[in-house]
């Protein structure tokens, strides 16, 4: 399908002397972005000084505020993922392994996945309110696609002789999906999940901002709604730190599980 | 798309067989859209549901009125700015880091850290920048595209055969000239397969914009329709804007394995 991004190879890690030498970049932006707003040389709404930022970001840390905002996001986005990689592991095994189930699920794969789904918002909310409801089902909607994808890829081409050798061994069909089909598939099935993981979070945040209420996005776009330019910016870093630190413990879960790959 | 191929390939040749093959082989999207009608005649009612035969004809008569069509120039517009921006300038940075040292000191971490950054997140920010309406749009799709260009791009350019380099370099090709004639169409792949994976980015990314920070475009319309209870007409749209999405994802893939046939 070649719609998913590379993720499983690490483009972008650097060993640790390398790693401070690099940073500089993100250190001269930063003194940049503080000089150029401390000399009022831009408005305040369109990029106030990092050190309000960063002061915004500490009160909202301190009170509470922000971690019980992300904590529901995170709740919503996981919930989804999980009830995804559930549905889509399940729907790209039987395709990888059954020519009827291949049949039926690959034009509704084919036709669904570059569909937005995230234009079905307003019918998530007719069906299932503004609640946590609607947010969960469209994040797992979006999901499911990428994992039954690369699952079907893995479990489509699981080595037969392996699948040969334990049906001689006598295991029976449950087992060998389990034990042999399963594993087999397990490197494409996180590589579904490490792209999906983004766009549960992109799906949550855009029905934050919409239906308001809790959660990161709502945070975000009320501060652009109150005029408070810290506000969405602090929440931003927020949102870049989780993002980075889901994406390092996928990778590092990845190389847990696949220690002999 | 592969494997619906492979699907086609074992049917016998000739015009009625190709027919069948193509007939069993979307049969399930029928199917669907069966269970669909049923479900909403008999099941749940038109208001939350309606039959997709209706939304077929809803959708007809909002193309014939004409309407929906400004709407739909005004998204296809904006991705087109966006898109066409993000390959510019990622095809640039990319080419520039695998080259450059600097380059690619200075932008590592930075893209790591963007590419972190779910980019729907970006959209109050680009409203803060721009305000509401098509600068925010083109700027969150530019920004939400560029990381899977830039990416596949640098690592594109980074593995091109070191002997073509040398080669040019014997026969006192200059650094420029170089750039043009080797590295860049050596890249060439790897840039289509970039564009590739953000085609689909610039579509959710346009719709969020749209719904959260726009008064026209196919995002807005969806919304607006939605919050005003004109349920029949929410659906005819996300169906027109579906088979849009869907055709270009399509007519792209079909354009880069021509343009990419000699690989």
């Amino acid at each position: 399908m070649g719609m998913s991004v590379n993720l499983p190879g690490d483009e972008f890690s650097m060993p640790g002397l390398a790693y401070l030498k690099s940073v500089y970049s993100v250190v001269l932006l930063v003194v940049v972005w503080e000089v150029v707003a401390q000399l009022g040389l831009v408005y305040y709404a369109f990029l106030p000084p990092f050190s309000d930022v960063l002061v915004r970001l500490v009160s909202l840390s301190l009170s509470g505020e922000l971690v019980f905002h992300a904590f529901v996001t995170l709740r919503r986005a996981f919930a989804g993922l999980l009830l995804a990689i559930a549905v889509g592991t399940l729907v790209g095994l039987l395709m990888g392994r059954s020519r009827s189930a291949r049949w039926f699920f690959e034009p509704l794969v084919n036709f669904g996945y570059p569909i937005p789904k995230i234009s079905l918002i307003p019918v998530f909310i007719l069906w299932f309110g503004i609640g946590d409801l609607a947010k969960v089902l469209l994040v797992a909607t979006d999901c499911v696609f990428p994992i039954v994808v690369n699952t079907y890829r893995g479990a489509e081409s699981v080595d037969e002789k392996l699948v040969w050798s334990a049906e001689m061994m006598g295991s029976s069909r449950r087992r060998r999906f389990r034990r042999v089909i399963l594993p087999a598939a397990l490197p494409d099935v996180l590589t579904g999940i490490q792209i999906a993981l983004p766009i549960s979070l992109i799906v949550t945040f855009v029905f934050e901002m919409i239906s308001g209420g809790v959660g990161l996005g709502s945070l975000e776009i009320q501060g652009v709604r109150e005029f408070e330019p810290t506000i969405v910016f602090a929440t931003l870093i927020a949102i870049m730190v989780i993002g980075l630190v889901l994406d390092r413990a996928l990778r590092v879960l990845r190389g847990r599980l696949l220690g002999w790959e | 798309m592969a494997a619906g191929d492979a699907i086609r390939s074992t049917r016998p040749g000739g015009r009625l067989g190709r027919v069948t093959a193509a007939l069993v082989q979307w049969l399930p999207l029928g199917i669907v859209a069966v269970l669909w009608e049923a479900l909403s005649r008999f099941l749940v009612g038109g208001d939350l549901l309606p039959p997709v035969s209706q939304v077929v004809v809803n959708a007809t008569d909002l193309l014939l009125q004409g309407e929906v069509l400004g709407h739909l120039s005004v998204s296809l517009f904006r991705v087109a700015i966006g898109l066409s921006a993000s390959i510019v300038g990622g095809v640039l940075l990319g080419i520039g880091m695998a080259q450059f040292r600097a380059v690619e000191d200075f932008f590592d971490v930075l893209l790591t850290m963007t590419y972190a950054v779910p980019k729907t997140a970006l959209v109050p920010l680009a409203i803060l920048w721009l305000g509401v309406g098509t600068g925010t749009a083109v700027l969150v799709i530019f920004l939400g595209t560029l990381v899977p260009i830039v990416v596949n791009t640098y690592n594109g350019a980074s593995s091109v055969d070191e002997k073509l380099r040398w080669s040019a370099e014997m026969l006192g090709t200059s650094d420029r000239r170089r750039l043009r004639k080797v590295v860049l169409p050596a890249t060439y792949p790897a840039i289509f397969t970039g564009v590739q994976q953000a085609i689909p980015f610039s579509f959710i990314v346009l719709i969020s914009a749209e719904m959260v920070a726009s008064r026209r475009g196919m995002g807005n319309l969806i919304l607006s329709y939605g919050q005003l209870g004109n349920y029949d007409q929410m659906f005819a749209v996300i169906f027109l804007f579906s088979l849009v999405a869907f055709a270009t994802v399509g007519v792209f893939n079909r354009l880069r394995s021509s343009v990419l046939a000699w690989e």
